[in-house]
């Protein structure tokens, strides 16, 4: 039965789609068949991860859900340069980031449902094992759709006030959806504040499980220039955490 | 934090869009959207231009949750399907033993449109055939055209929780190459069947035959009707409780022209259709349907819209004398659950 793994923060700049794209290819690496798709449609940026050059990216989200095309034309294989091993595979789904097609999206919105639809096409169509998706912050249509049909909802959190009362309304609203399986990932943890202790406060807080944390360091900032972190530093102290997140995922 | 009702709202929206129903239902619009039999109905210009690649699948449940799958905004005619809501008015209006008296509820085997009256009493065999539409539409109690027209979209207006207009050029061209119709009107004026306001009468249902619905539409009047005449979205009651059974039995034996038999036994729900390319079905309790795709088979039932109201039937055991254990069980497809894979 294919997985879906929502990732999802309510404020911007929390490593949102770093982490998908580490999740994505720790979980490709395990000889999985796995898909992402950016619904960041009024500011995509996970193919920058993935080194998918704009101009290639001739059929995207915004294609399929103006219907000119299936969701899985949009597919690129972007497994294929990671060297990813044990048959695994790696496909993403980028939203253009034409400023005419965001404009497009934004002055006409789309029918929500063409969404739903479209990750199960392109699940049956990709013989995926994993669906991540990538999402726009805070919450909106997409959002409570995509936190709906995961079997697995990722939440970040950077340990500030702002970002854990945001936590909180994604959680009634998760709750309210019904969604089985809600883990909150910290990013971008101080040094100063003690990982497990921190790990512990929020997991109470919330009531929800903590299936990562991630310090605030220059090696992650590097991330987003660099392409996916866990290919170029298999052996980092991040790369160990990515993998344990993934195991928690994958259970 | 607490959750207020709009969240709730929203939220509910989002789950039926995302449910497992839902998802069937949007594997089943995949499916026979490649089936290209059948033809649009092309005898009057205005229809000949739906798209025979239109095709929306609604169903709404009599707890209020709404599924919708393709074209359910579409607007198209409602044409036949407006004949057994206009009936269940005619019932408020009269009872049931004057229009009774006014046309039978004998299904028959004779085409939609023919000019047969019962030999012995002169009454129309149905509401469902012209001739029984027509003095259906003759009981609707009104001062004038304008205010019988104004209940009829009313009453369609509280079966579907909004306005309804008519389409002004195929009301038009209907009244204007509906001379067979004229006929029959006539025929039964010769035996008092009907009135004689009877251009009234007649611009009345070429205009109850002209009214905009879409599918979502249609699964609502048929929800309405599976829960016992009161829309399960607004509260609103469309019927008085009495003749409801009216309603759905004459559908069950007559809604789907000359092959209600064939689809009495095979689907089993009561259903409308109609050459807009609509068609409604009950399952009483449960739910109601409504598929919308132009193109028809040769008795002018909607080739796609049969297709998927078989399914269905099939699928989740919907046929009212089913006895067997369905393949998929409706109530758990309706809910979700942990197990169950719509992926």
């Amino acid at each position: 039965m294919p997985k879906v793994i929502s990732v999802h923060s309510y404020r911007g700049g929390t490593g949102k789609s770093n982490l998908t794209a580490n999740l994505a290819t720790t979980v490709a690496q395990q000889g999985y068949r796995v898909g992402v798709v950016d619904t960041d449609l009024p500011s995509p940026g996970i193919h920058n991860i993935f080194d998918l050059e704009p101009e290639v990216m001739t059929k995207t989200l915004n294609s399929y859900l103006w219907g000119e095309a299936d969701l899985a034309d949009g597919a690129y294989d972007v497994g294929r340069n990671l060297n990813l091993g044990k048959g695994g595979t790696l496909f993403l789904v980028p939203s253009s980031c034409k400023a005419d097609d965001i404009a497009r999206i934004l002055k006409d919105g789309y029918d929500v449902r063409l969404l739903n639809d479209g990750f199960r096409q392109l699940v049956k169509t990709l013989e995926l094992d994993y669906l991540f998706i990538d999402t726009h912050p805070g919450l909106s249509k997409e959002t409570f759709l995509t936190i709906a049909i995961s079997h697995c909802l990722l939440l970040i959190v950077r340990p500030d006030k702002q970002d854990y009362q945001g936590t909180a309304v994604t959680l009634d609203v998760a709750r309210q959806l019904n969604v089985r399986h809600v883990q909150i990932v910290i990013n971008k943890a101080l040094a100063c504040l003690a990982p497990e202790v921190l790990r512990q406060k929020v997991a109470e807080t919330y009531g929800v499980p903590v299936a990562g944390l991630f310090p605030l360091s220059e090696d992650i900032a590097k991330l987003a220039s660099e392409g996916v972190f866990c290919v170029r530093h298999p052996e980092h102290l991040v790369t160990q955490e990515l993998q344990a997140v993934a195991r928690r995922i994958m259970e | 934090m607490t959750s207020t009702g709009e969240l709730k709202a929203f939220a509910d929206s989002i789950t039926a869009a995302t449910s497992p129903f839902r998802n069937y239902l949007s594997d089943l619009h995949r499916e026979y959207l490649s089936l290209t039999e059948g033809t649009v109905a092309d005898y009057i210009p205005e229809l000949a231009l739906a798209d025979p690649q239109w095709f929306g699948i609604a169903a709404a449940t009599v707890d209020g949750q709404v599924f919708e799958v393709g074209h359910c905004d579409q607007p198209f005619t409602i044409q036949s399907i407006s004949k057994a809501f206009v009936y269940g008015l005619a019932l408020e209006d009269h009872g049931r033993d004057y229009v009774n008296s006014k046309v039978g509820v004998e299904p028959t085997g004779e085409a939609f449109n023919a000019i047969v009256l019962d030999e012995a009493t002169n009454r129309p065999c149905n509401p469902m055939v012209n001739a029984g539409a027509i003095a259906t539409a003759d009981l609707i109690k009104g001062k004038d055209g304008t205010e019988r027209l104004k209940r009829m979209l009313d009453m369609f207006g509280r079966y579907t929780g909004r306005s309804h207009d008519i389409n002004v050029p195929v009301f038009l061209s209907e009244k204007s190459t509906g001379h067979r119709n004229r006929a029959i009107a006539y025929l039964m004026l010769n035996f008092g069947m009907v009135s004689d306001r009877i251009d009234e009468t007649l611009d009345l249902y070429f205009q109850q035959c002209s009214i905009l619905v879409n599918a979502r539409d249609l699964s609502l009047m048929a929800a309405t009707l599976a829960n016992g005449g009161v829309n399960p979205v607004t509260g609103d009651r469309a019927l008085d409780q009495r003749y409801v059974q009216d309603v759905v039995s004459v559908m069950l034996t007559c809604g789907m022209y000359d092959s209600s038999g064939d689809w009495a036994y095979r689907v089993g729900m009561p259903a409308k259709s109609g050459v807009g390319g609509g068609i409604t079905a009950v399952s009483p309790g449960k739910l109601g349907l409504g598929i919308f795709s132009p193109p028809l088979d040769a008795k002018g039932n909607s080739v796609r819209g049969i297709r998927v109201c078989q399914q269905l039937s099939k699928d989740f055991g919907l046929h009212p004398f089913n006895v067997a254990p369905a393949p998929k069980d409706l109530a758990t497809w309706l809910m979700g659950s942990a197990d169950l894979d719509s992926w």
